[in-house]
């Protein structure tokens, strides 16, 4: 690795030195195809969206009305907006703590030597590459009044407890982040998993030999040195909830009475069916400016231990 | 430095075509004007939520090309709830169909510019007086801006609610006139562990058949009068309606679980497959009155080697107890629109036309049972049609096909998008007791505010 980079440096210095046209970055044209799609694309996308949000548009009629910031203010003053925020962050908060428990103790766990280790591993990790929109009738028939989790209810003799779970209000969205964990510990564990083999076990044996037991040593050596990735994880739960739209969509549209409904399904919501694009334009944007404001303030959160 | 400079140059001409073929993307397919087909020949496609299964579809299509056997028609059934999402960039893109289904009210609205005005197709068909040849409820919700957004191939109505006939006569029971005998007859379903009334109470289209019928017990015209606007939607009437609304779910005749239903597919399946004695549907569901059509929605809803079973339509309850007898409503169920831009609109013309102005069409439509036709004097040839039990059946579907011919109250089509969200967001809020009748209407009469409507 050593003796390639410095068998390339020469070579750089020697391309900038040998003519007065060739002393200018020689970066753009390589770059410049992926600038393009990526400004043409996204860039663009996201200023046209932002153009977008200052009309009042159905996304096809020609006659677009320009309102400035109208739907901005109607935004903030959307109850099913709030609701939406209040579902992310409940979602969000929720969501991380349990998988990032399960996640750090099925890593635990697979770290002890344990017979069929590798089956666990698959067994833990399957949900992540099952695709939700295949996995949504089989949690749609699940969880329906008459579906299987009321009937093993019923049989075990807690068939009080047995309800409609996505057809009520207070226990849909539970249903919703049940789904999402099932579905979404397997990342945690892998990545916790890889994590650990990091640990250096000169350490672990010092605290061994220190009579720390083992949830002390979890607890004292392997928990910090997992932080970086228990950051990188809370990013991307972070910026996966906002975003979240495929398991509320297709196990309860959102519903029932909004009580599923996140900026995703409620973007889809105004654009499509009821043809609002201009206000799912504004939606898009402030759904963008919370996702890096979010992803900023995660990075800076975990520079800021890092730096002391 | 010769290949440092070609790379380069390579690099710019690479970006130069990316960002041109780009280009020449966003502007493709807006060069429609061409005709692949002839009035006999070439390949239509035709998109629908209804036929609600291809079988269908296909039949008609069957009959079509006995006429016309070079057009090719490719029907692709989209569900109604994804129809608007699928449509749109379907027809932005010039991509999307050549014909495609069309309902009065938020579709038309919707869709409009994409489609051609068919006034001259049926001018052509029926001749100067078509407008008398066709049942008016089929021309004045496709009609926008003055133009004739699709020919209606047939109508349909809501008001009434069907029943499973085996069911009703395993347990002595006889269809509920009233909400405490409509509580009765769930009470004696329950106790026999056998679910009673079925609802998507989560999707809005069937959420305002089950109110309308209630308003129209309640006071009969007054939904159609809110709707245009001549009375306001906190109108007592409609306080009263919500009120009813939520007592079939404290009374127990909603099943547990409504607002996280869809009526489709959930409580068509559950009706079909056995599991609930009645089901809020209309007209369409006549086709479920054959052994032959209820076999296929069987078999679509994953239940191999079911026995059909007899439905029978009957009377909404007089809920409200004013003595009122709920009378149905109805719209064009569908017409059939041509895309402004298909490729093959003569053939799609002689498709549409065959179709909703044709003997042979309506009559095939007629016999489906999926539709009432929208040609006068077509009639459901019964002597042809096979009931899953004709004794118990033909009447009862008889009569309901008489009845519906006279109705007049307008089912979906004065009613925007936005105000049928407001209308489910009331419904459901009530329903879960998060709002009250008195608190829902008010929201929802803000909502229809908002959408434009102009209350006097």
């Amino acid at each position: 690795m050593t003796a390639t980079t410095t068998r390339v440096r020469p070579e750089r210095k020697a391309v900038v030195q040998g003519s007065g046209r060739m002393k200018k970055p020689p970066g753009l044209p390589w770059i410049l195809p992926a600038l393009v799609l990526s400004v043409g694309l996204i860039y663009y996308g996201i200023g046209y969206t932002g153009y977008i949000s200052t009309l009042n548009w159905d996304g096809l009629s020609p006659g677009a009305e320009h309102v400035g910031a109208h739907n901005y203010t109607r935004i903030f003053h959307d109850p099913v907006f709030w609701d939406a925020v209040r579902h992310t962050l409940v979602f969000f908060v929720v969501t991380f703590v349990i998988q990032t428990i399960l996640g750090l103790a099925f890593a635990v766990i697979l770290h002890a030597k344990l017979r069929l280790a590798a089956i666990y591993k698959v067994i833990v990790f399957v949900p992540v590459v099952l695709a939700p929109a295949i996995m949504a009738p089989v949690f749609r028939h699940m969880f329906a009044p008459d579906g299987e989790l009321n009937a093993v209810l019923r049989h075990v003799g807690l068939g009080g407890l047995a309800q409609p779970w996505i057809g009520q209000t207070s226990t849909a969205l539970p249903v919703i982040m049940f789904i999402t964990i099932w579905e979404w510990t397997g990342v945690t564990f892998v990545l916790y998993y890889a994590a650990m083999t990091q640990v250096d076990p000169s350490v672990l044996e010092a605290a061994r030999m220190d009579g720390a037991g083992n949830m002390r040593t979890l607890v004292s050596i392997i928990w910090p040195d997992l932080r970086g990735t228990t950051v990188a994880l809370a990013m991307l739960g972070a910026i996966g909830a906002l975003k979240t739209f495929d398991v509320p969509y297709l196990v309860t549209i959102g519903g029932p009475n909004y009580a599923t409904e996140f900026l995703g399904t409620y973007i889809y919501r105004m654009t499509i069916p009821l043809s609002h694009v201009g206000y799912g334009a504004a939606l898009s944007i402030i759904l963008l400016v919370v996702a890096l404001i979010m992803a900023l303030a995660l990075q800076f959160a975990g520079r800021e231990r890092k730096g002391r | 430095m010769r290949s440092l400079s070609s790379l380069k140059s390579l690099s710019v001409l690479v970006a130069a075509t990316l960002a041109v073929t780009g280009l020449a993307a966003c502007g493709g397919g807006s060069d429609k004007s061409s005709d692949a087909s002839t009035a006999t020949s070439g390949t239509v496609n035709w998109w629908g939520w209804t036929p609600t299964d291809t079988a269908t579809a296909n039949g008609y299509i069957a009959e079509f090309n006995k006429k016309y056997p070079d057009i090719k028609v490719n029907y692709k059934l989209v569900n109604i709830s994804d129809w608007v999402a699928a449509l749109r960039p379907a027809l932005a893109s010039g991509k999307g169909p050549d014909v495609f289904d069309m309902q009065p009210g938020a579709y038309v609205t919707q869709f409009k510019s994409f489609a051609e005005d068919q006034t001259p197709l049926a001018e052509q068909a029926l001749g100067a007086g078509w407008k008398d040849k066709i049942a008016p409820i089929g021309i004045s919700g496709l009609t926008a801006d003055g133009k004739l957004t699709a020919m209606s191939v047939g109508s349909v109505y809501a008001g009434m609610l069907w029943i499973n006939g085996d069911i009703f006569k395993k347990y002595n029971l006889k269809p509920p006139t009233t909400l405490s005998e409509w509580q009765h007859v769930c009470q004696v379903l329950k106790q026999n562990k056998v679910g009673c009334f079925v609802q998507g109470a989560a999707q809005e289209g069937f959420d305002q058949d089950t109110l309308q019928s209630i308003a129209n017990s309640v006071q009969p015209g007054l939904w159609t009068k809110v709707s245009t606007g001549d009375a306001k939607w906190t109108d007592p009437g409609i306080v009263k309606t919500f009120q009813i609304w939520k007592q079939l779910f404290d009374s127990g005749i909603m099943q547990e679980g409504a607002v996280g239903y869809q009526q489709y597919p959930d409580a068509n399946n559950d009706f079909l497959t056995g599991k609930y004695g009645m089901v809020m549907m209309g007209t369409w569901y006549t086709q479920y009155a054959t052994g032959k059509a209820m076999t296929a929605a069987l078999s679509a809803a994953g239940v191999s080697g079911a026995k059909p079973f007899p439905i029978l339509p009957i009377a909404f309850p007089d809920v409200a107890g004013a003595g009122n007898t709920s009378e149905m409503y109805g719209d064009a169920d569908f017409g059939l629109a041509i895309s402004t831009k298909s490729q093959s609109k003569a053939a799609a013309e002689t498709f549409v036309k065959w179709m909703a102005t044709s003997t042979e069409g309506q009559q095939a439509i007629a016999d489906q049972l999926n539709d009432l036709p929208s040609v006068k004097g077509v009639t459901p040839n019964f002597d042809q049609i096979q009931l899953v039990d004709a004794a118990s059946q033909k009447g009862p579907v008889q009569d309901l096909i008489t009845k519906a011919a006279s109705i007049t109250e307008p089912r979906e089509s004065l009613l925007s998008s936005d105000v049928q969200n407001g209308i489910l967001a009331a419904a459901t809020s009530v329903a879960t007791g998060k709002a009250s009748p008195e608190d829902a209407t008010k929201t929802l009469q803000q909502a229809a505010e908002a959408a434009g409507v102009t209350f006097k």
